[in-house]
């Protein structure tokens, strides 16, 4: 029996006037940004607080001790109570698991072993697409698993689709402010079954004593090497993290940045130029560019761990009282004219200070130098192709389902 | 793209100033450090600050008030967003900078609080922001360029030394036998694939908004000046009919014109033999262009017009304010209104601007100099041993300005006035037969203009005679007053303001398909 409702990647989506609605004010929240950050920068409604200049969020950010990240709760359910370093504050254990991690996701093995791979998954699935190409499913879900699963060493479960499991996670851990009961009911289900998977697997690769040069086996190796860090459960809980935290990410930003590009001729015309000269640096650069009109998320959630106060000594001074929930709108402070130069421009000479795709401080993400590199690839082969556009009717714009994308098809030659 | 020059002083700790130094040594010899991962000197701030042109740190010492940690730069674009790339760029290196300075006592003292407590993580861009300050004269030797262009333009100008080069010594230069028209040709298909941009026009350096933006503020600073000249005879022509009023004033301005003659002779030993301290009025020739304000008629046009409009718009002012007083309507107001504004026009001019002048006299012939300041060789050698390494210099000096209103008045206003009137008649066009201010840089009639306020400087005479004329005596007094600057950069440090208008011109005319012969021969003089 299937662990989740349905085979579908995505849960389907929500109907109703309240999605309706949802999906309206997700149109407008840019323009009330914008709106924010000259009249109310900091705004407060009850316990809640929103930050949306670029120096408040930057300092939200790095202040990790006053501003925590409100992730414990439901990461205790995904990974069974066992700790995982991204809800940890800053204490022995975080830098130690952290240390630890840094010895088997190594620096080398984007340049040596993923970029390649994923050039090449990528290709072929652009080459035997013959021409017409959906991004979300086909070409970014599907690299980004299959290149990433077998990095950190954790195949699909059997008879299950990993890809359905962590989007799922995914979305309980970090797109579900309502805390939907059906989500739960199938996050209860996953969770376990998930953390029985990678425990198998464990087993099983002890067992025939190859451990394979995975993330995976190389755990198994520290731990024979009785290296701190690397017990059965931390073992379990980073992959688990990792599988959750990471892939479901880039099928979101990914096909985002290429409707950015879609929409600006002069913009994708330049990607295409770089892709085609193999300038890695410079695609990246409009990639990345890119997810600036649309990044991963309006904004990230933290939670006030002592009365303190936002912007100190500045006539916005907000203070934020204990308990209080601070949405940091990063996606907000790369609009902020007050830092960036022309920040409707698109400009993918930008300075990398004036990008914030991947948070700042204690929780800046684990993976970020992979998803710095590997993130452009994904779209290389594409960007090669002459005439490439969008596919007619609706289905060549990329269509959303709640905080995810959902389609967009592409045509090429 | 508009430019932005600002300053920042902040008063420092005494007993943290020799840190302080260190810290901006330091950051000297990490952007000077050949291992620094950069291809040339500087390279980390060229690369993490790309809007700044020129940026100087120093530290002044004083025995009359704490040491003044002072930042100048001059950059493209809004300060905000050149804040956050000095953040991104020496974010660590300056929040320690600002630790060994003193809490503002304004309400910029939570800021700094914020921002220099320990384990502070709040950004220091907004701390700088909110204590810059603005000059109230500068200049933009090629104003309009952002840094991007003058690059771009000195890396054109490389390339067409290189492609006019001889490149054999024993044949003739080919370029040397063609009109100048088909040089630009063969230069421009030469150069395009190098640099494509000739292929698209080039941005207007001065749009025409701020062009009319910079003379509205010229005029909205004169106007102010004239009602404040205006107000003494405007008090009286309320009450005085005007023959009295004529006639009043008439005998006050004869009695302080035969003061101001009585008192236009130098200090004893002290006059300087060019009797117009460099101001002359040579610029002013019925040859010059009609439509320049050079052309004598163009000019007295200008200031009877200006005059003009002043009358009518102070007028207009008056008459609603008076209707705002007393309820009478603008019929019954406008020419009392105008009577009032004419006689206070014309006291102002002839009465008041002579009695400031003979009133400053009177103190400029009261005021003390410094005939011989102190100077520290150490520290002379210090400057000496920094200078001159470059195209380029940077000079800082700060000096005490002379109590009193009017000094303070003229001071202040004076600056102001200064630097609007230089930025709206500085031009791109170097060779222009224009009002040019250029002196303020090289005549001393300008520099004692602009420092003949500070104590102890050289006697002046009427603000700009005498003073920096007396050149021993000038210098030492500036050598005094300046310090060390321990942090320069230059984002171009082999170009001059000539050579870079050089290059802009040599571009522009490169971005054009084809030249006229008169054109191009103009073009290429400066090949």
């Amino acid at each position: 029996m299937s662990a989740t409702a349905g085979r579908d990647v995505l849960r389907p989506p929500a109907n109703g006037f309240k999605a309706w609605l949802t999906a309206c004010l997700m149109a407008y929240v840019p323009l009330g940004f914008r709106v924010l950050r000259t009249i109310r920068p900091i705004l407060r409604f009850g316990n809640t607080i929103v930050v949306t200049r670029y120096d408040d969020v930057r300092e939200v950010f790095l202040n990790d001790a006053a501003f925590r990240v409100p992730y414990k709760d439901k990461l205790d359910i995904i990974m069974g109570g066992h700790p995982f370093f991204l809800s940890m504050d800053e204490t022995p254990e975080y830098r130690r698991d952290t240390a630890a991690m840094r010895l088997v996701v190594r620096p080398a093995d984007i340049t040596e072993r993923l970029a390649g791979e994923v050039e090449r998954r990528a290709e072929h699935i652009v080459a035997n697409a013959k021409g017409h190409l959906e991004i979300v499913d086909s070409l970014v879900r599907r690299v980004t698993f299959e290149v990433l699963g077998a990095y950190f060493g954790i195949p699909d479960p059997p008879g299950e689709d990993l890809r359905v499991w962590a989007t799922r996670l995914f979305e309980f851990q970090f797109a579900d402010p309502g805390s939907d009961p059906a989500l739960r009911r199938e996050v209860d289900t996953i969770a376990p079954a998930l953390r029985a998977h990678i425990n198998g697997l464990i087993e099983k690769r002890r067992a025939s004593g190859s451990f394979s040069d995975d993330v995976l086996g190389r755990c198994l190796a520290m731990h024979a090497q009785g290296v701190p860090g690397f017990s059965d459960d931390q073992i379990r809980s980073a992959l688990m993290g990792f599988i959750v935290g990471g892939p479901p990410q880039p099928p979101m930003v990914v096909p985002q940045a290429l409707e950015q590009l879609l929409r600006r001729p002069e913009a994708l015309a330049g990607a295409q130029r770089a892709a085609r000269a193999d300038s890695n640096e410079l695609l990246a650069c409009y990639i990345f560019e890119a997810m600036r009109f649309d990044p991963l998320a309006p904004a990230l959630p933290r939670t006030a761990t002592r009365d303190s106060t936002i912007a100190a000594g500045t006539r916005r001074a907000a203070a934020v009282p204990r308990g209080a929930t601070v949405y940091v709108a990063f996606s907000s402070a790369m609009m902020d004219q007050r830092r960036l130069p022309d920040p409707h421009l698109f400009n993918p000479r930008r300075l990398p200070h004036e990008y914030i795709h991947f948070g700042y401080g204690l929780h800046t993400c684990f993976g970020i130098h992979m998803n710095q590199a590997l993130l452009p690839l994904m779209l290389k082969p594409l960007l090669k192709r002459p005439g490439l556009r969008r596919a007619p009717g609706r289905s060549g714009y990329l269509s959303k389902r709640g905080a995810f994308a959902d389609r967009l098809h592409v045509e090429y030659e | 793209m508009r430019q932005t020059t600002l300053s920042v002083a902040l008063e420092v700790e005494p007993v943290s100033v020799d840190r302080l130094s260190a810290l901006i040594d330091s950051v000297k010899c990490q952007e000077e450090d050949p291992a620094s991962g950069y291809a040339e000197k500087y390279g980390r701030l060229q690369a993490g600050v790309p809007v700044l042109h020129f940026m100087s740190m120093s530290v002044f010492p004083s025995a009359d008030y704490d040491p003044v940690f002072v930042i100048e730069a001059n950059f493209d674009g809004p300060p905000g967003v050149f804040w956050g790339q000095m953040e991104a760029t020496l974010g660590p290196q300056l929040r320690a900078m600002l630790r060994c300075c003193k809490k503002p006592a304004n309400r910029d003292g939570p800021l700094f609080v914020a921002v220099t407590s320990p384990d502070s993580r709040y950004p220091v861009a907004p701390y700088f922001a909110a204590r810059s300050l603005r000059p109230s004269a500068f200049h933009h030797g090629n104003r309009g360029l952002d840094r991007g262009r003058i690059l771009d333009e000195g890396r054109l100008f490389l390339a067409t030394r290189k492609a006019l080069a001889q490149p054999d010594p024993a044949a003739p230069n080919p370029y040397r036998l063609m009109p100048a028209a088909r040089i630009h040709t063969e230069l421009r298909a030469a150069l395009k694939s190098a640099f494509p941009w000739l292929e698209q026009p080039a941005s207007v350096r001065i749009s025409l908004a701020e062009r009319i933006g910079d003379w509205l503020r010229v005029a909205g600073f004169l106007f102010l000046v004239l009602v404040g000249l205006s107000i003494p005879g405007m008090i009286v022509a309320f009450i005085s009919p005007w023959p009295r009023f004529l006639v009043l004033f008439g005998i006050a301005a004869v009695l302080i014109y035969l003061g101001l003659y009585r008192m236009r002779a130098p200090l004893a030993g002290k006059g300087a033999p060019t009797r117009s301290g460099g101001l002359t009025i040579e610029s002013l020739s019925f040859q010059n262009d009609l439509t320049s304000l050079a052309h004598p008629v163009t000019l007295t046009i200008g200031v009877l017009l200006f005059l003009g409009i002043y009358g009518v718009v102070a007028s207009v002012i008056a008459t609603w304010l008076g209707i705002a007083v007393t309820g009478y309507w603008f019929d019954k107001l406008w020419w009392p209104s105008f009577r009032v504004v004419a006689l206070g026009l014309l006291s102002g001019v002839f009465f008041t601007l002579p009695a400031i002048v003979l009133w400053l006299r009177w103190l400029e012939l009261r005021d003390s100099s410094q005939d011989a300041p102190p100077l520290n060789p150490e520290l002379l050698r210090e400057m000496a041993r920094r200078e001159d390494r470059i195209a380029q210099n940077h000079m800082g000096s700060l000096v005490l300005v002379k109590p009193g209103v009017l000094r303070m008045a003229l001071f202040r206003a004076g600056h102001l006035g200064l630097g609007l009137i230089v930025r709206a008649t500085a031009t791109e066009e170097r060779h222009a037969q224009n009002v040019r201010l250029d002196f303020i840089e090289k005549a001393h009639g300008g520099l004692t203009l602009a420092w003949g306020s500070g104590i102890g400087f050289p006697p002046t005479r009427f603000l700009v005679l005498d003073g920096a004329s007396h050149g021993r005596q000038f210098k030492a007094w500036a050598r005094h007053s300046m310090t060390v600057t321990r942090f320069w950069f230059s984002a171009y440090k082999d170009y001059t303001v000539d050579q870079i208008e050089r290059h802009a011109r040599i571009a522009d005319g490169l971005r054009k398909p084809t030249l006229t012969p008169k054109e191009a021969a103009e073009w290429a003089r400066d090949l």
